[in-house]
C-alpha cells in the first residue's frame, strides 16, 4: 500500500490548531452568541468548500491550483468536518428524524470517502503489478478477443480429433467464465478463486482428452490466465471508479439537507 | 526448399528516387554545371555512381519570386544548390512568424480559458473550415505536387531586413541537413529560380567520396558554426581567438548511424532484433582525443558479462574521453579507455585530437578528477536507465511519466487534456511500462524531433520561444509524414468535422485528416493541464535527463521514513 503523502503534515497541524482554538472558545463559560450557530455555519462553509473539489475537476483549463493540493485540503477538511460535526451536535447520534437523516448522510459521505481513499492507497500498487495494464474501457474488447481465441482453439481441437469433448466442456462450463468479467470480489480483494475454479475444470476435463487435444487445453489454460489478469484489472479499476458513485450523490443529498436544516434553524430559532 | 514461398525482387537503395521525374537529360544538364563538373566522378564506387546520386537522390525544384525555400527554425533533410536565378538569405532581423506561415501562439486569458467550459464542442475535432482559406491564399503549388509558402511583399522584406543574395553555384542548407539542427535562416527566391535539392543520403555520399564537396561542407561548418560550438564548451572557453582558430582548424568531423534512425528503430521494435550500434570509441584502446556530441545521442558503456552495460548517455553538447586523454598527457604513460562510446541511432560528433588538446588546452586546464573507478553498484540500480536508453526515451524533454503505484486510473488527466483541446484529448494514458513507471503515449517534445523531418509544409515545428514541438493546424495537410516518423507513436491523425458534426471530405469523398498531438498546453494558463489535474501527483512531465533521478526520489524506498 502506498504511504499517505507526508508533505501534507503542515495542513494537518493547521487544521488541528484551528479546531483546538474553536474547542477552547466553545467551552468558554459566557458567550455572546450561541456556539452551535458558529460551529454550524463553519461546518456548512467547510462542507461547501469540500464540495468545490468536484468543481476543480471540471476547471482544468484554469490555473486554480494543483489537484493534488486540492485533494490534500479535501482530506484534511473532511477530517475537520467530522470533528466539527461532533462539536456542533455534541453527540454522535442526534435526536429528531430530520437531524438523524442529515447525520446518516453525513456519516455516509465520511465513510464512503474513507473507503474510497483507502482503495486509492491500496489498489494502484496491486494494479501496477497485476500483469498487463489495460485501459478500463478496453477490457470488454480484450475479453472478447481472448474468448475468440479460446473458441478457435476449441474448433481446431474438434477438427483435428473429431471429438466434441472439449466443445461440450466449453459450452457447459468454460463459456460462462470467458463470457464476461467474473469473480469480481475475489479479484478485487486479491483472492485466487478464479485460478482455482479454472484449474479444477481444466484438470477434470483433461483426463478425457487425447494428447492432441491436451495441447489445445494447455493453450486454453494460458488464455484463461490471461483472462484472469484482465478480470483483475477490471475488478480493481471498477472499484476505483465506482466508489465515487456513492460518495458524490450522498454528498449532494447531504448538502441539500444541510441547506434545509439551515432554513429550519433560522425559522424556529426566533 | 519450399517452392511455394512468395518471391519478390530484392529491394535496392534507389528503388524509390527522390523525384521520379528526373531524366537522363536532366542529369546530363546537371553534369555540365561548373559545381557538378568539378566533382571527381571516378572517386565514387561503382554501386554509387555520381550520375546515380543525381538521378535518385536529387531533384530540380522551381521557385517563383517570393517563394520561401526554407524557413528559419525548420528541420530539413536536404541541401540546395542554386542552378539559375537567385535566392536571398534573411540575416537579420528574422522574418515575423506570420509572414512565414507560422501559427501565432496566443496565450488564453482567464475568461477565454473559462469559456472553454461552454464552447467545447460535443463532437470531437470540429474545425472552422473558413479559417483554412486565409492560409491557402498564402500558399501556392504546381499541379498540387509542390506547395510553397510565399512572401507577398518582397520589396518590403528587402527594405526592412538585412539580406544577402546567394549566387548561382552556391550551396546552402547542408549544415541543417547533415547536422540535424534547425535551419539557421530563412531563404526565399528573389527571381524565378531553379534549385537542385539533394537529400541527405546523396549529400552524405558527395561528402564522403568527393574531396571538393567534403572540403566545401567542412569549411562551411568551420566558418559558420564550429566557433560557436567550441566557445560554449568550458574546455575551450578561455582560449584566445588565435588558439581557438587553431583548434577549430584541426577538429575532425564524423557522423555515425543512419540519419533516419527512427525507421530502423521501428523495425527493431517490431522484429525484436537489436540493431548494431556503431562504435565511436572503443574500451581498452589508447585515447585519441575528446569527443563532442554535436547532434543525436551516444551511449557510454562498459563490458559486463557478455554484453555492454550502460553507464550514461550523451546528447548534444556533451563530451567523452577527457579523463583518460588528460591522464595520458599528465603521466606521460598511455592510458586505456575505461568505457566505450557507441552511437544511438544517429550521432554527429566532433573529435578534438589529443595533440591539439595537449598543445592548447591541457597546460591551462585545472586537473580534472582522475578517471572514475569501475562501477560497483548492483546492475538493478541501472535497469531503469538501461531501459530508457534501449527504448530511446532519452530523446524526450517533456516525457509524460506516470507512477502506476500512485495512479488511481481516474483519467482526470485525460479529461483535463480534452477540456483544454476542444473536447478531444491529445494523448493516450497507455504506453511503455518499466516496473511501476509508465511512459504514456504523449508527445515528448524530443531533443531530436524526427517527426519534423519531411513535413512538406513545415506545419510541425518547434516553437521558438516555448521550445515545444507544435503543429500548425492551419497548414497541416494531413499527409501523415510526422505520425509515421514519430518513433514513439505519439502523433495521431484525426478526421475533422464541421460544427454540425458532418465529416469534412475532399472532392473524392475521402475524409480530411489533421495531425494532432500534445502541445504542452502552450496556449493555456498554468502549463500542462494533465499534470495539474492529477490528484495524486502520479503524473509528471520530466526531461529524460532527470527521469532516473525523478524516479529514484519518488519510489517507495525513497519516500519511506
Amino acid at each position: 500500500m502506498r504511504a499517505v503523502n507526508r508533505s501534507s503534515w503542515p495542513v494537518w497541524v493547521g487544521a488541528l490548531a484551528a479546531f483546538s482554538g474553536l474547542m477552547v472558545w466553545h467551552r468558554a463559560p459566557q458567550l455572546s452568541i450561541a456556539p452551535s450557530f458558529v460551529t454550524g455555519y463553519i461546518l456548512f462553509a467547510l462542507v461547501v468548500f469540500l464540495a468545490l473539489y468536484s468543481g476543480r475537476k471540471r476547471l482544468s483549463m484554469l490555473p486554480v491550483g494543483k489537484a493534488s493540493v486540492w485533494l490534500t485540503l479535501h482530506l484534511v477538511g473532511g477530517a475537520l468536518a467530522l470533528a466539527l460535526f461532533w462539536l456542533h451536535v455534541e453527540t454522535i447520534w442526534p435526536l429528531g428524524t430530520a437531524d438523524r437523516a442529515l447525520a446518516v448522510l453525513f456519516y455516509g459521505v465520511c465513510l464512503s470517502g474513507v473507503v474510497g481513499y483507502g482503495l486509492q492507497l491500496w489498489l494502484p500498487g496491486r494494479l501496477a503489478h497485476a500483469g498487463r495494464e489495460i485501459i478500463y474501457e478496453r477490457i470488454p474488447t480484450e475479453i472478447a478477443t481472448i474468448r475468440g481465441q479460446v473458441e478457435k482453439e476449441i474448433l481446431e481441437a474438434a477438427g483435428e480429433s473429431g471429438n466434441d469433448t472439449l466443445g461440450r466442456e466449453y459450452l457447459e462450463t468454460l463459456a460462462w467464465y470467458f463470457a464476461q468479467p467474473r469473480f469480481f470480489w475475489s479479484n478485487a480483494l486479491g483472492g485466487r478463486s478464479a485460478e482455482h475454479w479454472l484449474q479444477r475444470h481444466l484438470t477434470t476435463i483433461g483426463r478425457y482428452l487425447t494428447e492432441a487435444e491436451r495441447v489445445h487445453l494447455a493453450r486454453i489454460a494460458e488464455l484463461g490466465a490471461e483472462k484472469r489478469r484482465a478480470d483483475a484489472q477490471y475488478a480493481m479499476q471498477a472499484l476505483l471508479k465506482r466508489w465515487t458513485m456513492f460518495h458524490v450523490p450522498l454528498a449532494v443529498a447531504m448538502l441539500t439537507l444541510a441547506v434545509w436544516h439551515l432554513i429550519l434553524v433560522h425559522v424556529f430559532a426566533r | 526448399m519450399n517452392v511455394h514461398a512468395p518471391t519478390m525482387v530484392r529491394p535496392h537503395r534507389w528503388d524509390v528516387p527522390f523525384d521520379s521525374d528526373m531524366s537522363d537529360a536532366d542529369v546530363d544538364a546537371l553534369m555540365a554545371t561548373p559545381v557538378v563538373a568539378s566533382v571527381r566522378a571516378e572517386e565514387f564506387p561503382a554501386h554509387i555512381p555520381l550520375r546515380g546520386i543525381l538521378r535518385n537522390d536529387a531533384r530540380i525544384v522551381s521557385f517563383q519570386p517570393g517563394d520561401i525555400v526554407c524557413r528559419e527554425g525548420d528541420y530539413g533533410n536536404s541541401a540546395f544548390l542554386v542552378l539559375s536565378g537567385a535566392v536571398r538569405v534573411v540575416l537579420a532581423p528574422s522574418l515575423p512568424r506570420k509572414l512565414l506561415g507560422r501559427q501565432e501562439v496566443h496565450k488564453k486569458g482567464f475568461f477565454e480559458s473559462l469559456t472553454q467550459l461552454f464552447t467545447n464542442s460535443r463532437i470531437p475535432e470540429v474545425r472552422d473550415t473558413e479559417r483554412y482559406r486565409n492560409i491557402r491564399a498564402q500558399s501556392r503549388g504546381a499541379s498540387g505536387a509542390e506547395t510553397h509558402i510565399f512572401i507577398q511583399d518582397v520589396p518590403a522584406v528587402l527594405d526592412q531586413h538585412r539580406t544577402v543574395t546567394l549566387p548561382i553555384g552556391q550551396i546552402f542548407g547542408e549544415l541543417a541537413a547533415l547536422g540535424r539542427v534547425p535551419r539557421s535562416a530563412t531563404v526565399f527566391a528573389e527571381t524565378e529560380t531553379r534549385l537542385l535539392e539533394i537529400r541527405w543520403q546523396g549529400l552524405r555520399e558527395l561528402h564522403r567520396y568527393d574531396p571538393g564537396w567534403k572540403r566545401l561542407i567542412d569549411e562551411n561548418y568551420r566558418r559558420n558554426a564550429l566557433h560557436g560550438v567550441l566557445r560554449t564548451n568550458p574546455l575551450f572557453a578561455g582560449l584566445s581567438a588565435e588558439d581557438l582558430q587553431a583548434v577549430a582548424d584541426q577538429v575532425k568531423f564524423k557522423t555515425y548511424g543512419a540519419f533516419d534512425w527512427h525507421v530502423s528503430y521501428k523495425q527493431m521494435r517490431e522484429t525484436g532484433a537489436a540493431g548494431d550500434e556503431p562504435i565511436i570509441a572503443a574500451e581498452g584502446l589508447v585515447p585519441d582525443g575528446v569527443y563532442l556530441v554535436r547532434a543525436g545521442f551516444a551511449r557510454v558503456s562498459v563490458r559486463f558479462g557478455s554484453a555492454q552495460r550502460t553507464l550514461a548517455y550523451l546528447g548534444a553538447g556533451d563530451q567523452f574521453g577527457l579523463d583518460e586523454t588528460y591522464e595520458s598527457w599528465k603521466t606521460g604513460k598511455p592510458a586505456r579507455r575505461l568505457n566505450s562510446l557507441t552511437g544511438l541511432g544517429y550521432v554527429d560528433v566532433l573529435r578534438v585530437p589529443s595533440h591539439v588538446l595537449e598543445k592548447y588546452v591541457f597546460p591551462n586546464l585545472p586537473a580534472p578528477p582522475p578517471p572514475a573507478p569501475p562501477v560497483d553498484r548492483p546492475i538493478h540500480d541501472d535497469a531503469f536507465a538501461e531501459w530508457l536508453v534501449d527504448e530511446r526515451l532519452i530523446n524526450g524533454t517533456q516525457v509524460m511519466l506516470i507512477d502506476l503505484d500512485r495512479c488511481v486510473r481516474c483519467d482526470d488527466c485525460v479529461k483535463a487534456c480534452a477540456s483544454t483541446h476542444g473536447g478531444n484529448p491529445r494523448f493516450i494514458r497507455h504506453g511503455r511500462i518499466f516496473d511501476q513507471w509508465m511512459v504514456a503515449n504523449a508527445c515528448m517534445h524530443c531533443r531530436d524531433p524526427v517527426c519534423m523531418i519531411g513535413c512538406p509544409t513545415g506545419a510541425i515545428h518547434r516553437h521558438e520561444t516555448a521550445g515545444v514541438v507544435v503543429i500548425n493546424d492551419d497548414t497541416c495537410i494531413g499527409c501523415g509524414t510526422c505520425a509515421n516518423s514519430c518513433p514513439y507513436d505519439n502523433i495521431r491523425l484525426v478526421e475533422i468535422a464541421n460544427p454540425s458534426g458532418d465529416p469534412i471530405v475532399d472532392g473524392d469523398g475521402r475524409a480530411i485528416v489533421k495531425a494532432t498531438k500534445c502541445d504542452l498546453c502552450v496556449e493555456q494558463l498554468g502549463g500542462p493541464a494533465c499534470a495539474r489535474a492529477c490528484p495524486h501527483d502520479a503524473l509528471s512531465r520530466v526531461s529524460a535527463s532527470t527521469l532516473v533521478e525523478h524516479a529514484a526520489t519518488t519510489t517507495p524506498e525513497a519516500t519511506a521514513p
